[in-house]
């Protein structure tokens, strides 16, 4: 990992906060190489002891602008709580002046898979 | 390259693979371990011998694949893309960690060019492929839902003049509201169509891309390929090889938190049977010694997904939901580790994996491993793997049953 040349950016979160390191490393790769996010800035919530990514979602749809995303990375191993995630809000609201209603949580395995799952504060109608 | 399937627009489902490529897939996918015995093509009188009496002398083709040791994530990299192609076409190990499944994101990178410069792509690799079929469906299910807005302000339109329609069939005899097995995607492009030629200059102006995935084994899948065929050589960040012993130790290791994320390839002070890469290194060696290829079931809910030959030729029969279960309670009490399901969980955890399994066709499993109790083993004996004859799996498989349903 640290011959990656992602490495650099992440260093002074990976050394802070180790055990959420490997999330974040693969998170980080998965969402600029892969999901081709732009303008991407990590930010770093002290409450929830790790960082947190965030930057432009393509849209899936041509023709419609990216959206503004966070993506909160974990491992399998760890175990969420309602409090967390509310912690996790509360830490973005400090750091952002227009923090977002949705963040997402990326769960990242041993073998390099991660799942994304979409959390809205509140009770949100899906989508159509 | 393997992961290049023809871009066909017939209407065959995606389980029917066309013969030609099935015997493409037979071909590439043949060998399912990653050494290969090969017999010379003149066998010496000696071999023949030999063989005529029951003893195989083949040579063994060992690939001796590298890896480095990643402890943040827990995993060995297989950087070198030949070795990596070797490991997932001979036994479907590993994963590109840019890719769902097969390191693909070379490919789709040049695909993005070729689609920008060209406007077409003729050989897609399998995210693109899903990715196609999900623009699709959602095509689809905008035309429909614009054919049961326009059929039903015709209905109401002629309510109020008093007149009756059909809202099943257009004046012309073809169906209003589109069903899934008659709409047609509409796109100007034919397939059969030459690509426009692009000149040869443009070409030169692009540079070549720098290939930065990696194949991301799990320790589970390293330690097999390295202490049972010795096809995998694995080394620290630094580039030192580690010898077996020290990958023993720092496999073992990677599950304890420490600031430093170096692999600590010294023996782990106090040596735990209840170590996460012990109990599921167990399970997986169980599964794979009986020919399952066993990957990652996270996307399922479950710990892995048993595919009988591979990924690519049939989806995942079986979802394996790994049960620790301590011989000793006592051990529970004092573990480091909080190994996952090892207190009963609840029903309606249980209801709902199974549910989510059942949805995708997969049997559910329990798979309980028992750990040694360390008052009756001692533990001097996890210095080595030998501490494995110890551990033991059962199965229990979960189907739901519904009375009503179920006799017919």
């Amino acid at each position: 990992m640290e011959s990656h040349s992602f490495h650099p950016r992440l260093a002074e979160l990976i050394s802070k906060y180790p055990k959420s390191a490997g999330a974040l490393f693969q998170t980080f790769n998965d969402v600029t190489l892969a999901q081709k996010w732009t303008d991407i800035q990590v930010l770093e919530l002290s409450k929830c002891g790790r960082g947190a990514i965030k930057g432009l979602r393509p849209s899936l749809t041509a023709g419609e602008p990216p959206s503004t995303c966070v993506v909160v990375p974990c491992g399998l191993a760890e175990s969420l709580s309602t409090s967390w995630i509310r912690g996790a809000f509360a830490a973005l609201d400090d750091q952002l002046a227009d923090a977002p209603e949705t963040l997402f949580v990326a769960i990242c395995s041993d073998d390099s898979s991660i799942v994304y799952y979409k959390i809205t504060k509140g009770i949100m109608k899906p989508q159509v | 390259m393997s992961l290049i399937q023809p871009s066909s627009r017939s209407k065959q489902k995606s389980s029917q693979k066309s013969s030609a490529r099935r015997t493409e897939n037979n071909r590439i996918y043949a060998h399912p371990l990653p050494i290969i015995f090969a017999e010379p093509s003149e066998p010496s009188f000696l071999r023949k011998t030999l063989h005529f009496l029951g003893v195989s002398a083949s040579d063994i083709l060992n690939p001796h694949c590298q890896g480095v040791l990643d402890v943040a994530t827990r995993s060995v990299w297989v950087l070198d893309m030949k070795d990596a192609m070797i490991l997932w076409q001979r036994g479907f190990f590993g994963k590109g960690d840019l890719s769902r499944s097969e390191p693909s994101w070379l490919a789709r990178q040049i695909n993005a060019r070729k689609l920008a410069k060209q406007g077409e792509i003729r050989v897609m690799t399998s995210e693109e492929v899903t990715a196609k079929r999900r623009a699709e469906r959602k095509q689809f299910k905008l035309d429909r839902a614009k054919a049961m807005a326009a059929a039903t302000a015709e209905a109401e339109a002629a309510f109020q003049q008093g007149r009756i329609v059909s809202t099943v069939y257009a004046a012309d005899g073809t169906r209003m509201i589109p069903s899934a097995a008659t709409w047609k995607p509409k796109d100007g492009t034919q397939p059969d169509q030459d690509p426009p030629r692009v000149e040869e200059d443009e070409e030169d102006e692009e540079e070549p891309m720098v290939n930065v995935e990696h194949l991301q084994l799990t320790l589970q899948e390293a330690f097999f390929l390295l202490w049972n065929f010795d096809c995998l050589s694995i080394s620290n960040p630094d580039g030192d090889t580690l010898t077996l012993l020290q990958i023993w130790n720092a496999f073992q290791n990677v599950h304890i938190p420490c600031p430093t994320l170096a692999p600590m390839i010294d023996p782990p002070q106090h040596r735990r049977f209840d170590n996460p890469f012990l109990v599921n290194y167990a399970i997986y060696h169980h599964y794979r010694s009986f020919g399952w290829i066993v990957k990652s079931g996270i996307k399922f809910c479950v710990d892995y997904l048993l595919y009988k030959r591979g990924p690519i030729f049939s989806h995942a029969e079986f979802a394996i939901v790994v049960c620790p279960v301590y011989e000793d309670p006592a051990d529970q009490d004092g573990s480091p580790f909080e190994l996952n399901n090892a207190s009963p969980f609840s029903w309606s955890w249980l209801s709902t994996i199974n549910r989510v399994n059942s949805q995708v066709q997969k049997t559910l499993i329990l798979s309980y491993v028992t750990i040694p109790a360390r008052s009756r083993v001692s533990q001097d004996i996890l210095s080595s793997p030998a501490c494995f004859a110890h551990y033991t799996v059962r199965e229990v498989v979960l189907r739901r049953f519904i009375p009503a349903r179920m006799r017919d």
